[in-house]
This record gives structure tokens, sequence and C-alpha cells, in this order.
């Protein structure tokens, strides 16, 4: 049989739980919301700026410089898909789609990276 | 959102700046009022630095002396240039010749850093292999002078210039009050204090085999220099066989001691670079007898059969964490 104490512990526990699912939701909703910031730049300047999140439809375009890079946009992820420099680091970089992912043509001074901070790390030594 | 317990002032903002300057991209990362300030600053130093020390274009101080090599003049140089040779020297004698700065010719023949790659013939590199000698250069350090006594030296200092940048952003950022930044010059980092909340920079360090940007371990760390020095950099596989930029000068070609990746932890990131390049041409058991001889000094070597070591001093500092699972660290040898 259940006394008048039981009944207010299990309402305190109920109310409890749902606050924490409805927090849990929240913050995930939260992170999910967040912009995911491309920005494509040559020298210091930035060219285009993209939320990856809101992309749709899949578009390239050009990076002129000394040499020519071909950037490719699509939902979610961004990367460097052709390129008429020497060693075509940039292209073998592939797929940028966290952020702190980074992408760089020395020689066409061409820069694309996703904005913000990789999860364990503030920045890589290479 | 905002709990009961958590401060719900927004966290500091930093100011972001990137450029290509000597022949690499630099990423500034500052804190502070003065960020943008001191971040231009930077960026024109450097600018001045890279005229005055590389070999890749005319002009600047490097290339006044190399231009003298062998007439026995003492050619008068900045200060700071001094500094530099006085440094390579120094690393260059610890290194027993393993860093070299008189590698100039031979980085030339190779094509190094230009479009211009080739397989110089063995003959050819017997040749050049006589003009390098760090004992013919020669400092007069009261005076301010130097110079390189056989005709046709060439004095490169490729491999220790961003670090000697490295070490005056992080003075440039202290002469302007910022208590937290980092610098990196194409991988070469500088940690100026920790984090705006106290806590350390992680630094990942480049899985040599992996895309760029994926690490296999983080140095968790205030006020260090972090230099990597890798096969991975820059290089080209001709018929099979990787050539990369870290000559060896006893060879005349890319060093192959088993070592395809260094990274120097130390206060002075002129010292890591000298020393990412050393450790490399020496091969383990010599990198790390020198690391371990040098206080303050701390390193971490990856060799070709994937295997991560570590100098006695990083333990609680370096983290290994490699996502692909290909590599093995050694923590005891």
């Amino acid at each position: 049989m259940l006394k008048k104490g039981d009944l207010i512990l299990i309402a305190i526990i109920v109310v409890a739980i749902a606050i924490g699912l409805v927090v849990v939701n929240v913050l995930r909703d939260a992170n999910a919301s967040q912009p995911k910031i491309a920005e494509v730049l040559q020298d210091s300047k930035v060219l285009k700026t993209f939320d990856l999140k809101t992309v749709s439809a899949a578009q390239e375009f050009k990076v002129v410089g000394k040499y020519t890079n071909t950037v490719r946009v699509e939902n979610g992820r961004i990367r460097f898909v052709d390129a008429n420099c020497p060693d075509k680091v940039c292209v073998k970089t592939g797929w940028l789609t966290q952020n702190g992912d980074i992408a760089v043509c020395l020689p066409n001074h061409a820069t694309i990276k996703i904005v913000g901070k990789a999860d364990k790390i503030d920045i890589v030594s290479y | 959102m905002c709990f009961a317990l958590s401060a719900c002032t927004n966290p500091p903002i930093a100011f972001d700046k990137q450029n290509f300057a000597m022949g690499t991209i630099i990423s500034q990362h500052i804190f502070g009022d003065k960020a943008k300030l001191a971040a231009d600053e930077v960026m024109q130093k450097i600018k001045y630095l890279e005229d005055n020390l590389t070999i890749n274009k005319p002009g600047g101080e490097i290339n006044k002396l190399n231009a003298n090599a062998g007439n026995g003049k003492w050619i008068k140089l900045d200060k700071e240039i001094i500094y530099v040779l006085g440094k390579a020297k120094d690393f260059g004698a610890k290194s027993n010749g393993a860093f070299d700065v008189t590698v100039g010719p031979l980085v030339k023949a190779w094509g190094i850093f230009t479009d211009k790659f080739r397989i110089p013939p063995a003959s050819e590199l017997t040749a050049l292999k006589k003009l390098l000698n760090l004992n013919n250069l020669e400092l007069d350090v009261p005076n301010s002078a130097a110079r390189l006594t056989q005709k046709g030296q060439i004095v490169d200092l490729g491999g220790i210039a961003k670090g000697y940048s490295g070490d005056v952003a992080k003075e440039i950022y202290q002469k302007n009050g910022i208590t937290s930044a980092y610098i990196s010059l194409g991988g070469n980092i500088v940690a100026v204090g920790g984090k705006p909340d106290g806590s350390n920079w992680s630094v990942g360090i480049q899985n040599p085999r992996a895309e760029n940007g994926k690490y296999l371990g983080i140095v968790s760390v205030k006020n260090k220099s972090i230099v990597t020095s890798g096969d991975y950099e820059r290089f080209k596989i001709v018929n099979g066989i990787r050539y990369h930029h870290i000559l060896d000068t006893k060879t005349g070609a890319p060093a192959r001691s088993g070592l395809i990746s260094t990274s120097i932890i130390s206060d002075l990131s002129i010292d890591g670079d000298a020393l990412s390049t050393a450790t490399f041409v020496l091969g383990l058991d010599k990198a790390m007898a020198l690391i371990e001889s040098l206080p303050g000094v701390e390193a971490i070597f990856v060799t070709d059969t994937k295997q991560v070591y570590t100098t006695s001093g990083l333990k609680g500092i370096f983290t290994f964490d490699d996502a692909t699972k290909e590599f093995t660290y050694v923590e005891k040898r």
C-alpha cells in the first residue's frame, strides 16, 4: 500500500525525469541548429562563406590566382576537387566535415576551412 | 541556456588572422584588446625576416653573405641575423652536423621548394658535398659580421627561419600585453600563455600518414613551442621512392634514418626548429640521446614501422590518440 510520502516521492521523480528530458532535448537542438560555417579565402581575404547545414544543391566554383583551384560545396561538407598547381596537396586533403578542418593550396594562396575548433585540439603541429 | 551554477558571461572571442609568407601559411589566434595591432605587427616583422633570411628571392642579408662566399671579406649583417647564424652553428655542433645550414647547394640541386624538383646524379652530389661544411661559416659576433670561406657555398636558413620568427612573434605578443595566443608558422606552433580560462592549449601532432589535420596524439602545454618535421610535408614519389625536403648532408640525399616525423617541444622555437630537423636526420637512437641531454627540451619520434616514441619528460603532457589505429605507442624503451 502506497503511503502519501511515497506518492510525493514518485511525483518528484517523475517531474525530475521530465525536466531532465526537456533539458537534454533543448541542448541537443541547440547543437543541431548551430550553423557550420565554411570559409573560402585567398591570402587573408574571405571570398565566400557558406553555412554547410543549409547548402541544398551541390555547387562548384573556382579560386583564380597564380593557379586555379576548383572548390566543391555539398550539404555538410566542402573540398578542393581540382587544381592545376604542381603538388595538389589541397585536393589530397579531401573533404572537410568537422569544425577546425582546413585545406590549403600554398602555391595559389587559397584556403578552405570550417570555422571553429576541433573537439579535442586547438591546433595541429605539422 | 543558463544554469544556476554556471556563469552566464560570454567566453572571450579570439582574433584570427591568416597570411601567406615564408612559403607557407601563417595563422594567428590571439585574445586581448590589442590582438589586431599585435597580429599586424607580427606579419610586418615576419615579412622583414623573410626578405632577409630567404635565398629564394633576390636581396636581403643572407644573399649578401652567400654572394661573397670565398672572397675573404667579412660581411656586416643585422644583429638578429648573426644571432640566427650563431644558433645554427650551435645546433650544428650539438647534432654532429645533422643540422647544417650550409646545405644550400644541395637544396638548389634537388630543386626543393620549387616546381623544378629533380634527382641529381650521384657524381653531382659527390661534388656538391665538398661545399657543405659548417666550419666554413665564420662569425665575428662583436662586429656583427659573418663570412663563408669557400666559393660556391650557400647558407640556407629554411630549417630555422620559421622557428626564429615564432620567437619574435611571441615577443611582440608579450610587448602588447597579450597573455593568451598561439601562432602557427606552417605547422610550427608557438603558444603564448594558456587559453583565456587558464587551461592548457591542446596541440595535435600530425599523423604523418593521414590527411592534413589528422593527429596521432595531443600535447597539452602553456608557453611552449612545438615544431614538427616530417617526410610528408613536401615530397615527390618517383618509382616508389619518397623524396622529401629534409636533406642529409652526409649522403647528399633526403634523410633515410628510419624516422618519418619528429616533434620538438621547447621554450624557444628556434631551438625546436633546428632540433626537429637534426633529430629527423639522426634517427631514433641518436635523436633520443641528443634530446635527453638537453634540459627543457622534449620530443616525439615516429618511425617508419609506425611506432611512436617520446622522451621521458613528456609523461602526462603527451596523450597518444591515433584514430586510425595504425600506430603503436612505445612508452618505455
